[in-house]
């Protein structure tokens, strides 16, 4: 209840500021009667009185049966996942597709409970074969970054 | 009469070697993604778009893909109700009530080949009547004009938060991030930079793909860090994989009552399968009072649930090719990848490029008959899918879902920013708002926008336009009709609440 009370609270935080963003939004000049800035300032509006309700009234969280109470390991692993995410698009370009979906994929295999040797005989194969189906078989390009000079 | 004749053309188009086997690998892929825990239809097909969109595939060939894609998602989710008692997604829940109990009786095959029988004929229903009445609404959408088509969309918006059920609000409020968001980027009719914090990427908007692959990918896999309990033994496939038919006709009334009633519900924007099969399922079981024994086994408490979800997924693409307004989750990523190749869903569609609307009707049938045929040689392949455990799969789906949102614009900006939208979209499903709302919102609010703004241009600022029609003032009226509805439900409840009280 109580954190859901927060979150509307942030969210409407969140509108309020977008809200001022929005409100010097003005076309130099404009053949309409209605300017860029009356929809996004409509919903931001609306969104900010069903945001308001929900803070005062918060409704009963649902929750399914397989889905445990999170706890703090649940949430340090939440946070590593969030972490390696950053990381793989971090380094996507730099160190080019293969390796870094090696270096994100094996650490996050573990997370998952994959033991090290299995994890890295997966998702190693799988980066290769993922590179060759899509940059060379589907023509969708992803960089090679510092594999480049194997290629050459 | 121009209708079957136009329907002969779409089968001459599906049946083009090309695309039967682009049909063919779409049901294939799809029925893995709906396999897989953690991929359902929503993201096996916006996965898919830079695919299709890479491969140089023609329009009509993508969406051929793209619905079979969806097709074979459905199916999918079906298997793992059915052998693991898990529900692929929500759709499918109401499956494993009758599903399981089937398969732990040793009927595991029958289960499967005849749940992919009831779908075959839900498609089939719906199929029909959107041959029928698909052309007519078409038509009839002519003459919307755009304050017609923006009450319309506020209807579609309502529906979602009427239908929902219990949580009306929390819809309402993810509708609306949906609708705002699209308004991010520069305007197309003023040429302001909107909320792009002067940032070049945002200029062109939020991508499509980047929206519904964050909310939808990253927030599962974070999802599935949660679950740690290992070990679902699936039950074997073994003995009879077919249905015979004396089971079939003990369902056939059932197949073609709960056909009619999914192909409605999946029409209705906001609706969609889930409510649909669980509408069926509650119908039947009432109808078969106590000569049924639903619950442990019942043949038909499994065709009605199926019967139903196959025939709204076909009507849901019925307000998605006739006025370009979708009427859920899939639909609405179906849009995003139309748009992609620069063809607006509407009207003008049926007139345009009947290649497109046609071909795509007929491959819905094709791609039906594959999956049943798929289903008898392929099921045991199927299961072996079921046993790759999660340390294995999450990481290649992490990595897929990097490379279907590079693939867009080629920068690592939009991998952040699906990871950002990923960690929002997890705090979202933690607080129990739904998620789909937001894709609609999300591909509804720049046509409601463009219509509003240009409905008051006809009419110079006065806001009267938007209720001056008929057409309009009648959509007015549903859309009161569905804000209530989650009221008077309320009511009810406390009125039911307050006489068990009394009983007392």
């Amino acid at each position: 209840m109580i954190l859901q009370r927060i979150f509307a609270l942030a969210l409407l935080a969140v509108c309020a500021a977008l809200a001022v963003m929005a409100w010097p939004y003005q076309a130099a000049f404009s053949y309409e009667p209605v300017g860029p800035r009356a929809y996004p300032l409509l919903m931001l509006g609306l969104m900010g009185l069903a945001l308001l309700y929900l803070a005062f009234r918060p409704t009963p969280i649902v929750r399914g049966e397989d889905e445990p109470e999170l706890d703090r390991e649940t949430l340090n692993k939440i946070g590593l996942c969030v972490a390696l995410l950053l990381v793989f698009a971090a380094t996507f370009e730099s160190l080019g597709f293969i390796i870094s979906s090696i270096l994100v994929g094996v650490p996050m295999a573990r997370l998952y409970g994959g033991r090290w040797s299995s994890s890295a005989l997966i998702v190693g194969l799988m980066s290769i074969a993922l590179y060759v189906l899509f940059d060379r078989v589907m023509d969708v390009p992803l960089p090679l970054g510092l594999l480049d000079v194997v290629e050459n | 009469m121009d209708t079957l004749s136009y329907l002969g053309q779409g089968f001459g188009v599906a049946l083009s070697p090309y695309n039967l086997v682009t049909a063919l690998s779409g049901t294939l892929i799809g029925t893995v993604v709906g396999l897989l825990p953690g991929l359902g239809p929503i993201n096996g097909v916006a996965l898919l778009i830079p695919i299709a969109f890479a491969l140089g595939l023609p329009p009509e060939s993508a969406l051929i893909l793209l619905a079979a894609v969806y097709l074979g998602c459905e199916y999918g989710g079906r298997i793992s109700s059915i052998l693991l008692n898990i529900p692929g997604e929500a759709s499918t829940v109401m499956t494993t009530l009758d599903g399981y109990p089937m398969a732990r009786q040793g009927l595991a095959g029958v289960a499967l080949s005849l749940s992919a029988w009831s779908s075959f004929i839900g498609a089939f229903i719906a199929t029909c009547g959107m041959v029928l009445f698909a052309p007519l609404l078409a038509k009839w959408a002519i003459a919307f004009g755009p304050a017609e088509y923006f009450v319309l969309m506020v209807f579609a918006i309502v529906a979602l938060g009427g239908m929902a059920g219990d949580k009306p609000l929390k819809t309402f409020i993810a509708a609306l991030i949906g609708l705002f968001l699209s308004s991010v980027g520069i305007d197309a009719n003023s040429g302001v930079y909107r909320f792009t914090g002067d940032s070049v990427h945002l200029a062109d908007g939020i991508q499509f793909v980047v929206l519904v692959l964050g909310l939808f990918s990253i927030s599962e896999i974070l999802l599935l860090l949660e679950k740690t309990h290992h070990g679902h033994e699936a039950v074997k496939a073994t003995g009879r994989m077919l249905f015979n038919l004396k089971e079939a006709a003990s369902v056939f009334v059932v197949n073609i009552r709960c056909g009619l009633l999914g192909f409605i519900m999946g029409v209705l924007p906001g609706a969609g399968a889930t409510l649909a099969s669980a509408v069926a399922y509650m119908t039947e079981k009432r109808l078969a009072g106590a000569s049924g024994k639903f619950g442990k086994g019942d043949a038909r408490g499994l065709a009605a649930p199926e019967t139903a979800i196959g025939a709204s997924c076909c009507g849901a693409l019925v307000p998605m090719l006739t006025l370009g307004v979708p009427g859920s989750g899939t639909t609405a990523v179906m849009i995003g990848a139309l748009t992609l190749y620069n063809i607006t869903p509407g009207p003008l569609l049926f007139e345009q490029q009947p290649d497109i609307v046609w071909g795509l009707i007929a491959s819905l049938f094709i791609a039906n008959i594959m999956l049943v045929i798929l289903n008898i040689p392929m099921i045991r392949i199927f299961t072996r899918i079921l046993a790759v455990p999660n340390w294995a799969l999450v990481p290649v789906i992490a990595i897929i879902t990097a490379i279907g949102v590079y693939a867009v614009h080629a920068t690592t900006f939009d991998l952040f920013l699906m990871v950002g939208i990923g960690i929002m979209g997890y705090i979202l499903r933690k607080l129990d708002f739904p998620l789909s709302p937001i894709l609609l919102g999300f591909i509804l609010g720049g046509l409601m926008e463009q219509n509003l703004r240009r409905a008051l241009s006809i009419s110079n600022g006065a806001l009267d336009i938007l209720w001056s029609s008929p057409i309009s003032l009648a959509v007015w009226a549903v859309t009161a009709l569905m804000l209530a509805l989650p009221l008077i439900r309320i009511w009810r409840r406390r009125v039911l609440q307050r006489r068990a009280l009394a009983n007392v």
